[in-house]
């Protein structure tokens, strides 16, 4: 018996959801940044396993273009993070529940 | 063969994701973040996309979990404290959430068919990914490079340290010199020579500035 596709949408479903738990009840604004990162890879594992099943390569091209919107959100998250920390001394969303620095 | 090793590698992804979640201190969430990566880049081997597999590592749990990792040490992030319950409600919505989302799966499980099957093909290869990226898909493509210009130019800039003191800024305690075209000359009374001080409210009084330390001490 082969892994079905349904059970490869399974998986990323609870990855997903897992993600989804993490930014609801994180409150570090870094660990809750790496909570949407988790949620973005469940989101690529659906792709590749649809591309995969179907025959499809757009589904890898998505996958390839999610990756650089990750990369570039990482790039301009981290940077944030950074500012609210030099203005704020702390890591705390609650902390910084303006939008002000 | 193919089920043991998507167990593996998925209950792998599962328990690193929990444990992500789970963890107080980031630096441990972002280790196991990591493991979540290296397992979804097995998996991608499995579905047939080397090409992805290997981007997976490389941009993933290479480059972007150094920065993460890299934000981590410089911040000196201490370990997350004891929350002060205030949203504790938004808990059981969590999990509420998530049991619905569950329900849904499985009925989406139980009733689609048939499944399709995985055949041996070669659309994960790096040649027809990059075939139909710089023919079919040329224009996402040339926008995902503005992005990064944007994201570049972005970065750069919040993290930029002005040079021009701003009312804002934070005066660094201690000995120090300050230029004289960084401050007010009227305030010095002396055109020439820079101007040294000892102390943080000293510097921020030569400065006209307010300072926020002593302010928020007066209080």
């Amino acid at each position: 018996m082969e892994p079905q596709l349904s059970w490869y949408l399974a998986l990323s479903a609870l990855l997903f959801t897992i993600g989804v738990i993490g930014v609801i009840i994180k409150r570090n604004v870094i660990a809750m940044f790496m909570c949407i990162e988790l949620m973005l890879n469940a989101v690529n594992l659906t792709f590749v396993a649809f591309a995969s099943f179907f025959q499809d390569v757009t589904g890898q091209l998505f996958v390839f273009i999610v990756m650089t919107v990750a990369a570039a959100e990482a790039a301009v998250g981290l940077g944030i993070i950074i500012a609210i920390f030099r203005n704020r001394e702390s890591l705390d969303v609650d902390d910084a529940s303006i939008l002000k620095l | 063969m193919l089920v043991i090793l998507f167990i593996l590698f998925g209950g792998l992804a599962i328990g690193c994701a929990i444990n992500v979640v789970a963890q107080r201190n980031p630096l441990y969430c972002a280790i196991s973040l990591i493991g979540v990566f290296m397992s979804l880049a097995c998996l991608y081997l499995m579905l047939a996309a080397p090409f992805l597999a290997a981007v997976q590592v490389i941009v993933y749990a290479g480059a972007i979990m150094v920065l993460v990792v890299f934000v981590i040490m410089l911040l000196n992030v201490e370990q997350e404290e004891k929350r002060r319950i205030r949203i504790g409600f938004l808990v059981p919505a969590a999990v509420v959430m998530a049991a619905v989302l569950i329900g849904e799966v499985v009925f989406f499980l139980s009733t689609v068919h048939p499944n399709p099957i995985l055949q041996p093909t070669d659309i994960g290869l790096t040649a027809s990914i990059g075939a139909k990226l710089f023919t079919n898909y040329l224009l996402p493509f040339e926008i995902t490079s503005i992005l990064l210009l944007m994201a570049i130019v972005g970065a750069m800039t919040l993290s930029r340290r002005t040079d021009v003191i701003s009312e804002s800024a934070r005066v660094i305690p201690g000995a120090q010199l300050l230029a004289v075209s960084d401050i007010d000359p009227s305030a010095s009374h002396d055109h020439q020579t820079p101007i040294e001080t000892h102390s943080t409210s000293e510097a921020a009084r030569v400065l006209e500035i307010s300072d926020r330390r002593t302010e928020t001490e007066r209080d």
